[in-house]
């Protein structure tokens, strides 16, 4: 049944001719990276900063621009992953790597979710701007750090194993 | 103490740059497949073509082997469709075999269907 929907997934026109185009194939995977790279770029220097790096800059300033590109990066990211995925779906969907990225992207995502309502309920914009954050804050974006670049190296290996 | 954390950064960089290229030395290119010229002659059993490269398993004496040809452009150059790649149409591949012991997988450069040469790779000997 799964099985019968991600063959005919393969088998949409648009994905036909992805798989067999010379330069959208590449594009594509041009922009997976872009996205990929505006998210894990934007939520390292996020992440140790709640951590406790830089703390002569104000934590809502790391928050307010990096969560943007990286929300950006990673809508990107999933389009053109949802893309790539199609084009060998049946493939994708058997692999453990890509069960575990996935199982990760949304681990991350969540963690990103619940991360955003911790910093409005502690009222993060009013601490002193050298203030260490609370632990909450910093075990989340500790296991950020480790989910998104988890999801990074999972995502490399995909195209080897 | 902020020039240490770029130092440390800056090391970090760099493992990862050196791991990165290393990761993709083992797919990409030849570089994971022996030097020695390798030919091999079986019967197609499957085929899959299309980015990033195709794929084309072979049954030789009983055992599958995976034959890697180019991606849709390098195949399309030649004229190897998918049509000439039907299943039970016997197949010998020169090319390179994975370094990786056991492993039963080859890297085309040039393949010969009914007697005629499709040559992906004319830049390399084969």
């Amino acid at each position: 049944m799964i099985e019968q929907a991600l063959v005919a997934v393969e088998d949409l026109a648009f994905v036909s001719a992805l798989r067999n185009s010379t330069f959208m194939y590449p594009l594509v995977n041009a922009g997976h990276i872009l996205g990929v790279s505006m998210l894990v770029g934007g939520i390292v220097p996020l992440d140790l900063r709640l951590l406790g790096l830089w703390r002569t800059y104000p934590v809502m300033v790391f928050v307010d621009v990096l969560r943007i590109t990286s929300a950006i990066g990673l809508g990107l990211a999933v389009v053109c992953g949802a893309l790539l995925f199609a084009t060998a779906a049946l493939g994708y969907a058997r692999s453990p790597l890509f069960q575990a990225k996935i199982a990760l992207v949304l681990l991350g995502v969540s963690n990103a979710l619940i991360l955003g309502r911790v910093l409005k309920r502690q009222d993060i914009p009013s601490l002193p701007m050298k203030a260490r954050m609370p632990l909450s804050l910093r075990v989340g974006a500790g296991l950020s750090l480790v989910v998104w670049i988890s999801v990074l190296i999972l995502g490399r290996l995909l195209g080897y194993f | 103490m902020p020039q240490l954390r770029f130092t440390y950064l800056l090391c970090f960089a760099v493992l990862a740059a050196f791991l990165a290229a290393s990761a993709a030395q083992a797919h990409h290119g030849w570089a994971w497949a022996t030097d020695e010229e390798f030919e091999i002659t079986g019967v197609i059993q499957s085929v899959r073509l299309g980015n990033p490269h195709g794929e084309v398993t072979i049954d030789v004496d009983g055992e599958e082997w995976v034959v890697e040809v180019g991606q849709p452009w390098r195949n399309d150059r030649v004229g190897l469709s998918k049509e000439m790649l039907s299943e039970g149409r016997e197949i010998t591949v020169h090319g390179h075999r994975s370094a990786r012991e056991g492993e039963r997988l080859v890297k085309a450069e040039r393949v010969v269907i009914d007697g005629k040469d499709y040559n992906l790779y004319p830049g390399r000997d084969s």
